[in-house]
């Protein structure tokens, strides 16, 4: 995958500002800091494992302009058209986003063009210079890759400049989790939304997780699994279904049977948010509790078959149901 | 169009884009799911002779519109679904957005006012991972595919003007256009007379 250019802009928070500084760029030559970018270059397909999308324009045309200054770019690798990438991320970075440095590295990979941005946030440190024997220190403000794994990124690679680069991959290594997302990035940056929609990651998990429910005869993995949908109701933020698992603490007899749900593994690693209608949608469970101590509990769309209901009176109710028994214990609550 | 890349798409359709288009009918109506008034959903992939003939267009200064079409053309698998109402029309598309994120959105509908001809709902979305079930066949699967929606009566008015003849309506006589657009208005008009009542039966 070698890459061609490699430029780089220092860009200003100047979100709402009147007046905009133009980014000054130069082109990183062979040099350690060189190496140090083909490093993220070539390993930006496993870092960047976010997929997100350009935005159509608001009259629902294909046009996006952060998508057309990436392509202009791509296209012909200059200074210049590279510093217009970098207005674009000055004129939506805050105070609170803060300085950064945008580097743009562009190459091949195979007939595919591929385009790696990163940004990496300023910090301040201490410079220690030790000349004839005389030590000096000083105070910086404008350090950059103090630490080279807080950084964000996207990579965007296609064999058609014209009909691809519509699609890409990101990453935030500035906020918590590996896969949160900050809006300046996606949103505002690149005019991008996430690949992966509440709705359909719900419903990618949602039915794994029905499947499971149904495929086991094992009445304690069954539990485990309705209880697993129960607490997935109030999960919040924006995490992958492996996170959102673990946060639940399931064993691995559950997850090993949520995963077989997956059409592939990696899906598991797609960040979304949980949206509890779409779970209901998929993965409803009615609880019915009765005054005399009864409980009863079946898949919302099949209670009504499960449970014959008769109404005796005005208040009173009567459930009937009939089936072999396939497990029986005796649970104790706290 | 050169024999090698007509051979090359001919594979692609039988061995990736056919299976495809299933799931990605599968995927929609899942999708579409418990939403009322959905007549019917169909997918299909874009044949080899169809595919020829598209990726020979030429621009008006006579070069080819594609350089590389198996990567350019997004409608190589395509889903229509059809809904009774023009209303319905708008449901279905907020349905499908909850899941599916489009490149394009775009109501077709002739160009001038005073014009009636094919009308239909077209968005070009990315193709979703659940449908990719092979890793290894993803070079050979496009990225983006195409969802037509429309009514009853403008499916009913663009099969019948496909099966007459598919010609550019230039090369129809000045009768049989305006016998066309009379047909496209007659459908434009139970579309609005059926929105208008199903609103007043529903108050």
């Amino acid at each position: 995958m070698p890459i061609s250019r490699i430029h780089s802009y220092l860009v200003y928070p100047s979100k709402n500002e009147e007046s905009q500084p133009t980014p000054s760029g130069t082109e990183v030559e062979d040099s350690k800091l060189h190496r140090m970018l083909t490093t993220l270059y070539d390993s930006a397909d496993r870092e960047c494992d976010i997929p997100i999308i350009f935005r159509h324009d608001e009259d629902g045309r294909q046009q996006n302009p952060c998508r057309e200054l990436i392509v202009a770019y791509v296209q012909k690798p200059t200074i210049d058209r590279g510093r217009r990438l970098a207005e674009r991320l000055q004129s939506v970075s805050t105070h609170r986003s803060g300085l950064g440095l945008l580097f743009l590295i562009v190459g091949h990979d195979g007939s595919d063009h591929r385009l790696v941005l990163s940004r990496f946030p300023a910090d301040s440190g201490v410079i220690a210079e030790e000349n004839a024997g005389r030590l000096s220190v000083d105070f910086i403000e404008k350090v950059f890759m103090k630490n080279v794994k807080a950084y964000k990124s996207a990579l965007y690679a296609h064999g058609s400049l014209d009909a691809g680069f519509w699609k890409g991959f990101a990453v935030d290594r500035q906020i918590s989790g590996p896969h949160e997302m900050s809006e300046y990035w996606i949103g505002d940056f690149l005019q991008s939304d996430l690949r992966t929609t509440a709705a359909a990651g719900t419903k990618r998990l949602a039915t794994a997780i029905v499947g499971a429910i149904r495929s086991t005869d094992s009445p304690t993995l069954k539990s485990e699994l309705i209880a697993a949908v129960q607490l997935l109701r109030n999960q919040t933020g924006r995490r992958s279904a492996r996170r959102f698992l673990e946060r639940l603490g399931i064993s691995d007899r559950a997850f090993a049977a949520i995963e077989r749900g997956y059409s592939r593994g990696a899906l598991l690693d797609e960040p979304f948010q949980i949206d509890a209608d779409e779970l209901g949608r998929h993965a409803a469970y009615r609880a019915v509790e009765l005054d005399n101590g009864g409980m009863l509990l079946a898949e919302e769309p099949r209670f009504e078959d499960v449970f014959k209901r008769e109404s005796l009176n005005a208040e009173r109710v009567r459930f009937s149901t009939e089936g072999r028994i396939v497990d029986e214990s005796l649970r104790k609550t706290k | 169009m050169n024999n090698d890349l007509l051979a090359r798409y001919t594979d692609r359709y039988t061995e990736r884009l056919r299976p495809l288009a299933e799931r990605l009918q599968t995927y929609v109506s899942e999708c579409l799911k418990g939403l009322p008034r959905v007549d019917r959903i169909t997918a299909r992939a874009k044949t080899p002779e169809s595919f020829a003939k598209k990726a020979a267009k030429r621009t008006s200064d006579g070069r080819p519109k594609y350089s590389d079409p198996l990567l350019e053309l997004q409608d190589l698998v395509g889903v229509r679904v059809i809904v009774f109402y023009s209303g319905d029309v708008e449901s279905a598309v907020d349905r499908i957005r909850r899941y599916l994120v489009p490149i394009e959105h775009r109501r077709v509908v002739p160009d001038s006012h005073w014009a009636f001809g094919y009308a239909g709902l077209h968005m070009i979305l990315a193709v979703p991972e659940d449908v990719i079930t092979d890793e290894g066949s993803r070079p050979e699967l496009p990225d983006f595919f195409e969802l037509q929606i429309k009514t009853l009566f403008q499916h009913a008015w663009s099969e019948a003007n496909h099966d007459l003849g598919y010609k550019p309506v230039e090369e129809l006589a000045p009768e049989q256009q305006r016998r066309l657009a009379f047909a496209a208005a007659q459908a434009w008009g139970a579309d609005r007379e059926f929105k208008e009542l199903q609103a007043e039966l529903q108050a």
